[in-house]
């Protein structure tokens, strides 16, 4: 072996020994563990919190909403409405690139909307894309016109259940491959078991709930399923995952542990109420229903029964939505006076020895079990015996539809947890025949279709105006907010993340602590 | 033989037709509609969205055209497209099949490996502490609830010993749910190798098999347990069976991801094409392992053929 093989071959040994131990830019991988996943990434055909939580990291919108739920300039940089409120001019911001390289402009817009209304897309969410008449695009202005005015538009607009989808997510023979321009592109989807996603490095966001505007920090994002809540915890406190669904238990708990941070959604949008089969005697007098109002107690059910992690809420429609204004809600509506309700009861003859009966009807939540057990109590003081009568998401709102037509029988009182970006969705559930045919009557139909042709205050005049028909009648009493699949709990490494509308989960600002 | 065969077959093609049948109309007695299910969840489901979606799906066709439909697509090899979603039922529930058969087989496996030994050292200890001890463990294996089983080992095993994953499906993720399943199902295997070894330790052979002076080991393992795993492996069938369909809890709870969790999503979603799919490959899947059962018994035993 020559001088120079003899120097040079240790020379390479410990040449390559250093190059291997250099700090290499380490991957970050963030893992997040969910209850159950995704039904699908074609946002036009789920419908699913679940669902639309994934879609909304692959897709953007064309405008944002802010924490007031104020539209702001999206994949659309401005938008004229025109003075008849029927035609909308979106004007595209140029420079956006879809996750396969290809630019995004207004034909993407156009796909969008013409697949998301044809009949054979199967759209569960197509009448929140309202009275569309036509969509077409000059340049790079896309207009969607309106066969009759639509004041929800830009609150969906903002949200998930309307994102842009780049015309590459859809074959030729038709199959969908998620194709958007969102923060996320999809790299692995396992049903039922996991989706990766990784940081989209030409991402430009515009939501005014995010701080980064750029390419997440985070390298790579993965969403596990772990059904099990005990599971799901465990894997957190064993560090196999950095972010979960905790029980409603398990977050209390993990509160005041070191270690864990809590988040509970605020701008979901969403809450818990009571309603009445108000076709029912005696249900059918406003009196009685304003007396049970009074005896249910929301502070204590958002203390007591939800840990704390809620807060009593008063409008039909969720804080921080358009048109909710909880102190006038709270003069319009009942508080918890059990003597007046007792009172009131009393005088119709109900007491605690001849008590009215109903059934309470429910379907199992976190913190909901609670909270009934405590209602029951409430109406007991009152002269109400309750029948608690709980039964699983899918056939109680199918008895709930047979309940809400009945004239005959016994009265219930339910619950239920629903969620939106815009009162809008007062709507949805109360215009006959209504959600499960909870409709009211023609006075209160022409308000809540009135308001759908407004904007701006008038609006905000005519959905307050809503609110104030419902809880004057005392058809809908407000209870908590949020209240269904609104907390996440992470280990302290995680930085950033937040919640946005309807339980949607960002992403753009985490970091992970070493 | 051939005749045999044949009837055994046109058994199996019968019954899964009528399974077909079954999970064509059963699953519209069970309450709840997959629409509003759907909807509801959405928060924004119009009156007309629930309308216009069950008339696309055919959901407000009456029952027995919906299940002659559902019959029909069948038989030309169609299970349809889930509600939700809206992604095709058969490749969706092939996928995840392997997976349950693999954890089935570990889970038989380890079932096997735990309850033979625990059969023999009660059989051969009969009336003892022993026996009385291996019963006393078989007993609490088959009683504790699986459910609760696994999520004691994932708190032991996963977050104290930090030896295995918590979930997930793969390789290192099998020990767990295969061990969860294997306890359960090894009471019934000890107590059925226990009952056939203490007959064939009774029998005139044995005892002639001791007179020559052969030792108590060769006795037991060459003269008793051959026999007495005849009867061994008739549980054998019975209890991969029962795994495959069985399993539903224990893949929940480890987050496996076969085709027990998607069913148990399917039927709170009400998702009727997927419910169906289930009940229409399980059941297959059964009809198959059974009848080449039955076949296997004809082929070894001629009296089964001749039945």
């Amino acid at each position: 072996m020559t001088r120079f093989s003899r120097l040079t071959l240790p020379a390479l040994i410990l040449g390559a020994t250093a190059l291997t131990a250099l700090p290499l830019a380490a991957q970050t991988t963030l893992t997040v563990a969910r209850s159950v996943d995704a039904d699908g990434l074609d946002p036009q055909k789920v419908s699913t919190t679940q669902s639309s939580q994934v879609t909304d990291l692959i897709f953007d919108t064309l405008v944002t909403l802010d924490a007031s739920g104020v539209a702001h300039p999206g994949l659309a940089e401005s938008w004229e409405i025109s003075e008849d409120n029927l035609t909308y001019s979106f004007t595209l911001r140029e420079g956006i690139s879809c996750h396969d390289g290809s630019a995004f402009g207004p034909e993407d817009v156009v796909f969008t909307f013409e697949r998301a209304v044809a009949p054979e897309t199967m759209n569960p969410r197509r009448s929140q894309y309202g009275p569309i008449e036509s969509v077409t695009s000059e340049g790079n202005v896309v207009k969607v016109r309106m066969t009759e005015p639509y004041g929800p538009f830009l609150s969906y607009l903002g949200s998930f259940s309307i994102p842009m989808i780049c015309r590459s997510s859809v074959a030729a023979d038709g199959n969908f491959t998620p194709v958007g321009t969102g923060p996320f592109t999809l790299v692995e989807w396992s049903r039922n078991d996991h989706i990766t996603l990784k940081a989209n490095d030409a991402y430009q966001g515009f939501s005014p709930l995010i701080e980064n505007k750029g390419r997440p920090y985070i390298d790579e994002l993965k969403l596990v399923v772990i059904p099990e809540a005990v599971a799901r915890m465990a894997a957190l406190r064993s560090g196999e995952v950095d972010l979960a669904e905790p029980s409603l238990e398990e977050a209390a708990i993990l509160e005041n542990e070191p270690g864990f941070k809590i988040y509970s959604a605020d701008l979901s949008g969403q809450q818990v109420m009571a309603a009445f089969t108000w076709k029912l005697a005696p249900f059918d007098n406003p009196e009685v229903r304003r007396a049970i109002g009074m005896a249910l107690d929301r502070d204590s059910y958002a203390m007591i029964a939800y840990e704390g992690l809620v807060s009593p809420t008063t409008c039909p429609a969720a804080p921080g939505l358009i048109g909710v204004d909880l102190e006038k809600c709270a003069a319009w509506g009942t508080s918890y006076d059990p003597d007046a309700a007792r009172a009131i009861m009393e005088g119709l003859g109900y007491t605690p020895q001849n008590p009215l009966k109903i059934k309470l009807s429910v379907h199992a939540l976190p913190g909901f079990d609670q909270m009934h057990q405590m209602m029951q109590q409430h109406l007991a003081e009152i002269g109400v015996e309750a029948e608690l009568e709980t039964r699983e998401v899918a056939a109680f709102f199918d008895q709930m539809s047979q309940e809400n037509l009945r004239t005959e029988g016994t009265p219930v009182l339910w619950t239920m947890g629903y969620s939106g970006v815009d009162s809008d969705y007062m709507t949805v559930m109360w215009q006959q025949p209504g959600f499960v045919n909870m409709g009211v009557g023609a006075e209160l139909d022409t308000m809540l279709a009135d308001q759908r042709m407004l904007t701006g205050d008038a609006r905000v005049a005519k959905l307050q105006e809503v609110q104030q028909y419902l809880l004057e009648n005392t058809y809908a009493v407000p209870l908590v907010s949020p209240g269904w699949n609104w907390l996440w709990a992470s280990t302290d490494k995680v930085d950033g993340f937040r919640t946005g509308f309807v339980a949607s989960i960002i992403f753009n600002d985490v970091k992970i602590a070493e | 033989m051939l005749t045999f065969v044949a009837r055994r077959l046109l058994t199996a093609a019968i019954t899964i037709l009528v399974v077909v049948f079954l999970a064509g109309v059963l699953i519209h007695l069970v309450p709840g509609d997959p629409i509003t299910a759907m909807l509801a969840q959405s928060g924004n489901a119009s009156a007309a969205d629930i309308a216009r979606l069950t008339g696309q799906y055919g959901l407000d066709k009456p029952v027995w055209q919906q299940t002659l439909l559902y019959v029909s697509n069948v038989l030309q090899g169609d299970l349809g497209t889930t509600i939700r979603g809206n992604e095709p039922v058969a490749p969706l529930l092939l996928g995840r099949l392997p997976n349950t058969i693999i954890l089935a087989v570990a889970g038989l496996g380890t079932a096997l490996a735990l309850g033979i030994p625990m059969g023999v050292i009660a059989a051969v200890n009969r009336g003892r502490a022993a026996d009385f001890a291996v019963m006393l463990i078989a007993i609490l294996g088959v009683s504790i609830p699986g459910f609760w089983m696994g999520l004691t080992f994932i708190q032991f095993f996963s977050l104290h010993l930090g030896w295995f994953p918590v979930a997930g499906t793969s390789a290192r993720n099998i020990v767990l749910p295969a061990l969860t399943l294997g306890i359960v199902h090894s009471a019934l295997v000890a107590r059925m190798t226990r009952s056939a070894l203490i007959d064939i330790l009774n029998e005139d052979y044995i005892r002639t098999a001791r007179a020559r002076g052969l030792r108590e080991r060769e006795v037991l393992m060459v003269h008793a347990m051959r026999p007495a795993m005849i009867s061994v492996v008739t549980v054998v069938g019975l209890v991969f069976a029962h795994l495959l369909g069985g399993q539903v809890i224990t893949e929940n709870v480890f987050s496996w991801n076969g085709i027990g969790r998607l069913a148990i999503q399917a039927m709170l979603q009400r998702d009727y094409p997927l419910v169906q799919g289930f009940m229409v490959i399980f059941a297959t899947s059964i009809v198959l392992v059974t009848t080449a059962l039955d076949l296997l018994y004809g082929l070894l035993d001629p009296r089964v053929r001749r039945r």
